[in-house]
């Protein structure tokens, strides 16, 4: 077992895997635990979780007519409802 | 109809199951074009070559795998080779990763992402920010953190392995925080 005290910077290389994935392994417990007491690290998992919202909540809308021009495209105007 | 009873009918050569797929899938298409493009344009044009694509293949789909994936999958690859062939930015090396990590002072973000659809500063910051990283990483953050698919679907999705899937999506990630923080310690209040 390696008893090196966890550094900030290997904490910042498993961040992803504190992000969605098994948190169960015993390096991922040891990141938990290095993240409750380091100011640095909590930022930087912040600032990574607002990122990726950031770009989660960033949609656009299918105007009408582009719409309209893929289905010309595609040739299926004639089974498209109008209504 | 259902999804899969739409896909039998339309590769039995029923048109209006066809469109009604299209219908379903339009919008999704065309916002994951916008997200790897980040160009209303280009993302039209990707959202055409995909449902083309999808019309002239349907007949191979065998539904081992979700059609939305399919779709992810001709979008990801149209949005590549278009990224590659117009590299105007010119995309970020990823040859130090010491570049993206700086351990002495990082500071917590005030801005939040409640207001983006209205926030046109923003909004620019992001586009500018994700054009600078490689098609190939963009791609992946995209896949996995955007659109929610797991590392294992992200690797199948785009050929490669677990790991590799997992290094460029925490380069990715690092990247992307370091480009906003730089913008938004001077640029957003």
């Amino acid at each position: 077992m390696n008893s090196n005290k966890i550094s900030c910077k290997e904490v910042m290389y498993h961040i992803c895997d504190n992000l969605g994935e098994d948190l169960e392994s015993p390096r991922c417990i040891e990141i938990k635990t290095h993240l409750e007491n380091c100011e640095n690290c909590q930022h930087f998992f912040q600032n990574i979780e607002l990122t990726i919202q950031f770009y989660k909540k960033y949609n656009v809308d299918l105007p009408k007519d582009a719409h309209n021009r893929l289905i010309d495209f595609l040739g299926l105007n004639d089974c498209i409802d109008k209504k | 109809m259902n999804e899969q009873q739409l896909i039998e009918a339309a590769q039995n050569g029923d048109r209006k199951a066809l469109a009604e797929l299209v219908k379903m899938y339009e919008q999704t298409v065309y916002n994951f074009s916008f997200k790897l493009c980040r160009n209303r344009e280009r993302a039209e044009h990707t959202m055409q070559e995909t449902f083309l694509s999808m019309v002239k293949n349907l007949h191979q789909f065998s539904g081992q795998s979700k059609l939305s994936t399919w779709l992810y999958r001709v979008v990801a690859n149209h949005c590549l080779m278009l990224a590659r062939s117009e590299n105007r930015y010119g995309f970020s090396s990823f040859d130090d990763d010491e570049t993206y990590i700086d351990e002495k002072e990082i500071a917590e973000w005030k801005v939040t992402p409640d207001k983006i659809t209205e926030n046109n500063e923003l909004k620019l910051i992001l586009d500018e920010s994700i054009q600078k990283l490689a098609p190939e990483y963009r791609v992946i953050f995209m896949l996995r953190d955007v659109e929610g698919l797991s590392t294992e679907e992200t690797a199948r999705l785009l050929d490669l392995t677990v790991p590799a899937v997992k290094s460029r999506l925490h380069r990715a990630r690092a990247f992307l925080r370091n480009e906003l923080s730089e913008r938004f310690a001077h640029e957003l209040k």
